[in-house]
């Protein structure tokens, strides 16, 4: 492998920075770029619920200090959009209207928040919980021994709803058909997993969707959610937890194969040779299921960046998920995913 | 450094961004908060073209004494210029730039690509905002400091005020276009999510009752002249004593006094002797080249025995050199330059307080004791902005020089006294007509070659310049750091004490005894106290600002005794890191010494 290959990543999440360590172990003098949107250095977005515990310095969550990426010659590319990714000149365009080459593509953009398109009209009323600005803000806009609500309740959900009610608060759970979303669950097992909320303390809100949210005035973040059966809710923060939308529409003309995130074959590959994709923004290629569909989890997102890594290096490496994709409920009552799990 | 408050902002453009205009109204607004502020800008050598600006501002709630090795804070107005800079940023310091360049930028030419891991970004449409606020992307400056206010919380009332301030003689739209644009920057700053440790807080009450000024050390000396009641200036136009003949041109006519813009340098020094023997307090100012030109004229004033005072600040040389850079390589020149033993007083203050300090007393001393005397700067400490507070009464001398004492026909104008100064009359004065020469002359001042006049005026001439170490109302020495015996010491001059300052406070708070001492007057030498603080240190470090190590060599020529030299000649101020790792080394030397012993 020559040299002055340049690996880029686009994301720096779990995925990514995996990635990157693995490359540069197995690569030491190529040159490796890692691309974020945001401004931080990769952090541990799964711990995330601990601002409600009072670790509210973002050096806190750092999964690698500063020196870490300069003792492995990694750069780091913060604050950085792509808007336009050209595989015939192997060219990322940057909001910032610079253009940066790449030899070799990894794909690790992750995903964003899905709100249904009924609520789009009230997103600026909701706060997310998917980087460490919002959720700050989230644990702020909630007062003590006050309420939140959730929307959905997807597992990233249902993981904060833990911590929240451990700090006190009040969780009223709005439910949707993508409650515990990635999990796919039966009827009959849904009964048991709400029951299974309920024992955490989850109070659930089973009285049809969300109509319209409305700001209760003078109170900053308070909201009052109407619900279709014409009940209300009121509470001092409402977040919406509809599960993950993979990030990918600077793909939009690039020519790689998409469905709702990248399509790949079991070893990430896209339809492009030296262009891979890892994480929560791609399909890969089940011949069990013979689908393309998504992994989700710590865990799994982390083995496709090694897979990926491996790929991109000249190794064969094909991704398996050991990953459970069963909810369990514990001895006490309480719910458990194995998405929740991570070093 | 235990300080409350201590951060340090640089502003770097191209010139035409407006780095300077906005650098200045930082400090201004800041000094004004209440803050302690040391402000030094580079800029380039050309008057026009596109070369690189660079305002760094530190602001502290206690008093500091130098520029930072680092940023805490890097804005970016052009990112080719900021690029090299980079590096100057500590970890989770804030890095501020412009995400929307007007035109595409080459891979690797944005300055997000070169940020460290440890640096926070910022990235700020500025020219976007600018002309959603403004209507035209002239304003991304104010943008940049409107932000970087939002950010840090300032009020932002100190920045109105100095903004308006600013543009007080220019037309009410252009002041209404900086506040539009301070304000949209100052909203998105506001907005912002603060990831970078820089910490501003509210400054502590003052302990001066005086007024706080910001002022440059050229500022002082033209505050010290006109304190000390300057009558008559001479001066052409050199980087960068510059700004001394600018402020005075506007300020002596309010004053009672006369400026004159002379052909060449040697005119000017030749005028502000022939104004000095009138009896004017009188003055120029030059840079190296210039002095250069001055130096046969000085000889005159030694031998004439006529006061006047030049003002020298120096720059990168020789010839022409670095004009826009700083350095210390005049201390020959100013001390020794010229032909024959013309023996002169050179004072050199450490900050911009002490310039106008010596600015003042410096036309007492050159009358008391009839000689000129030259004030010593360099362009970081003629530039650089300080907070200071000066005292509302004026400390400065009227003229006093020794009258004559017998006037008439036995006038003896250059009388061999026992402190060697001469009753002085001034063209005019009744009974006081005697010949004023740059011969050899007696006490008449008739001219004359024989050897025993002239060995008795050549010792005239050097012993009566002694009692200047004793003037009073200024320090030509002072000490600083632990007392009694010390590890290390630091002995310098000039600008470079702010910087060897710094560096003693910080090798202190590692436990190594040291101390610092600042020699103001250069010529004569204050041999005894000097001598003294060798005598109590280990070790002597003398760091300064050129390649030869002239302060080094001047101060073993008058004490006999070894220095270790830390000579640095890039044309930037020292570095303080680099200062306390030199202390470290010494201590480190010292203790293995002590410990083998």
């Amino acid at each position: 492998m020559p040299s002055s290959t340049h690996h880029v990543v686009l994301g720096n999440g779990i995925a990514g920075n995996h990635a990157a360590s693995v490359i540069r172990e197995r690569e030491p003098d190529s040159r490796i770029t890692i691309v974020s949107a945001g401004a931080l250095l990769f952090y541990n977005r799964y711990d995330l619920p601990n601002v409600f515990r009072g670790r509210q310095h973002w050096v806190d969550y750092l999964v690698h200090p500063p020196e870490y990426y300069e003792s492995r010659n990694i750069t780091l590319r913060r604050k950085t959009q792509v808007t336009e990714l050209d595989t015939r000149t192997q060219t990322l365009s940057l909001a910032h209207r610079e253009t940066l080459h790449y030899d070799k593509l990894l794909i690790a953009t992750g995903g964003h928040a899905y709100i249904p398109e009924r609520l789009l009209d009230y997103t600026k009323l909701m706060l997310g919980f998917h980087n460490f600005i919002v959720a700050m803000q989230a644990q702020k806009s909630v007062r003590k021994g006050g309420t939140v609500i959730m929307l959905g309740g997807d597992v990233m959900g249902i993981d904060l709803a833990r911590t929240v009610i451990a700090t006190g608060h009040r969780v009223i759970l709005v439910l949707d058909s993508r409650t515990f979303w990635p999990h796919e669950v039966t009827p009959s097992e849904r009964v048991k997993y709400l029951q299974a909320l309920t024992n955490m303390g989850v109070e659930v809100q089973d009285s049809g969707r969300v109509e319209r949210i409305e700001m209760i005035s003078g109170t900053g973040s308070a909201r009052r959610v109407f619900l279709e059966n014409g009940e209300h809710i009121r509470g001092d923060v409402v977040m919406p937890f509809y599960g993950l939308v993979p990030t990918v529409d600077f793909l939009a003309t690039s020519g790689i194969d998409m469905e709702r995130g990248i399509l790949v074959n079991p070893q990430l590959q896209t339809v492009r040779d030296n262009i891979w994709a890892a994480g929560d923004v791609c399909q890969i290629w089940s011949a069990k299921h013979n689908a393309y569909r998504f992994f989700y989890g710590y865990r799994n997102v982390k083995a496709m960046g090694e897979v990926a890594a491996h790929n991109m290096t000249g190794k064969k490496a094909t991704f398996t998920s050991t990953v459970s994709e069963e909810l369990v409920i514990n001895r006490d009552g309480t719910l458990y995913s194995p998405y929740w799990e991570y070093d | 450094m235990a300080y409350d408050t201590d951060i340090q902002i640089s502003i770097c453009g191209s010139a035409g961004d407006g780095t300077i205009a906005v650098g200045d109204i930082f400090k201004r607004a800041m000094a004004h908060i209440g803050y302690r502020v040391i402000a030094f800008d580079q800029y380039p050598a050309e008057i026009r073209g596109f070369g690189k600006c660079i305002a760094r501002t530190r602001v502290a709630t206690s008093r500091v004494y130098s520029m930072k090795g680092y940023s805490d804070v890097l804005v970016s107005l052009n990112d080719l210029h900021a690029i090299p800079h980079v590096g100057e940023v500590r970890n989770y310091g804030a890095l501020i730039y412009d995400s929307a360049p007007m035109s595409a930028v080459a891979e690797g030419a944005h300055i997000s690509g070169h940020l460290k891991p440890g640096h926070i970004p910022y990235a700020l449409p500025m020219r976007e905002v600018s002309e959603l606020a403004t209507g035209a992307n002239r304003s991304r400056n104010f943008v940049a400091l409107g932000f970087v206010a939002g950010l840090y919380q300032l009020p932002q009332d100190a920045f109105h005020h100095a903004i308006a301030a600013k543009f007080e003689s220019k037309a009410a739209a252009v002041t209404k276009s900086a506040l539009a644009a301070f304000d949209s920057g100052f909203e998105a700053g506001a907005a912002s999510y603060q990831f970078d440790d820089v910490r501003i807080d509210a400054p502590r009450g003052r302990k001066s009752t005086h007024e706080a000024r910001m002022m440059t050390g050229n500022g002082a000396i033209v505050q010290g002249c006109l304190d000390a009641g300057i009558e008559t200036f001479f001066g052409y136009p050199i980087t960068p004593a510059t700004g001394i003949m600018e402020h005075l041109a506007v300020e002596m006519p309010r004053h009672g006094g006369r400026l004159v813009q002379t052909e060449d340098e040697i005119a000017a020094i030749s005028a502000a002797i022939g104004a000095g023997y009138a009896g004017s307090r009188a003055a120029t100012a030059t840079s190296g080249p210039g002095l250069s030109l001055m130096t046969e004229m000085m000889g005159l004033g030694v031998m004439a025995e006529v006061p006047v005072v030049i003002f020298v600040s120096q720059r990168g040389g020789p010839s022409t050199g670095l004009p826009t850079k700083t350095e210390q390589s005049d201390l020959n020149l100013a001390v020794w330059g010229g032909h024959g033993d013309a023996r002169r007083i050179v004072l050199a203050p450490t900050n911009v307080e002490g310039c106008r300090r010596c600015a003042g007393r410096a036309f007492e001393i050159a009358e008391q004791f009839q000689v000129p005397v030259i004030v010593l700067v360099d362009l970081y400490l003629s530039n650089r902005y300080e907070t200071v507070f000066l005292q509302d009464e004026n400390e400065f001398l009227p003229k006093n020089w020794k009258p004559a004492t017998t006037p008439g026909a036995g006038y003896r104008r250059y009388e061999l006294t026992t402190d060697g100064v001469s009753p002085r009359c001034i063209p005019g004065e009744a009974g006081g007509i005697h010949t004023a020469t740059g011969l050899e002359h007696d006490e008449y001042g008739n001219p004359s070659d024989n050897s025993g006049t002239h060995s008795l005026m050549t010792q005239k001439r050097h012993e009566k310049l002694q009692a200047a170490i004793k003037h009073p109302g200024i320090n030509f020495t002072k000490r600083f750091g632990d007392s009694g015996k010390v590890e290390v010491g630091l002995l310098t001059w000039g600008s470079s004490f702010g910087e060897a300052l710094e560096a003693m406070l910080l090798a202190q708070q590692e436990g190594i005894r040291c101390a610092a001492m600042k020699v103001v007057m250069l010529s004569p030498f204050p041999v005894r106290s000097v001598l003294r603080f060798y005598k109590d240190c280990q070790q002597i470090l003398v760091p300064e600002l050129n390649y030869t190590g002239q302060f080094a060599k001047l101060l073993t020529s008058e004490i006999a005794l070894p220095v270790t030299r830390i000579s640095h000649a890039t044309g930037a101020p020292l570095d303080v890191a680099n200062l306390v790792e030199a202390i470290r080394r010494a201590a480190r030397k010292h203790r293995r010494r002590h410990n083998a012993a």
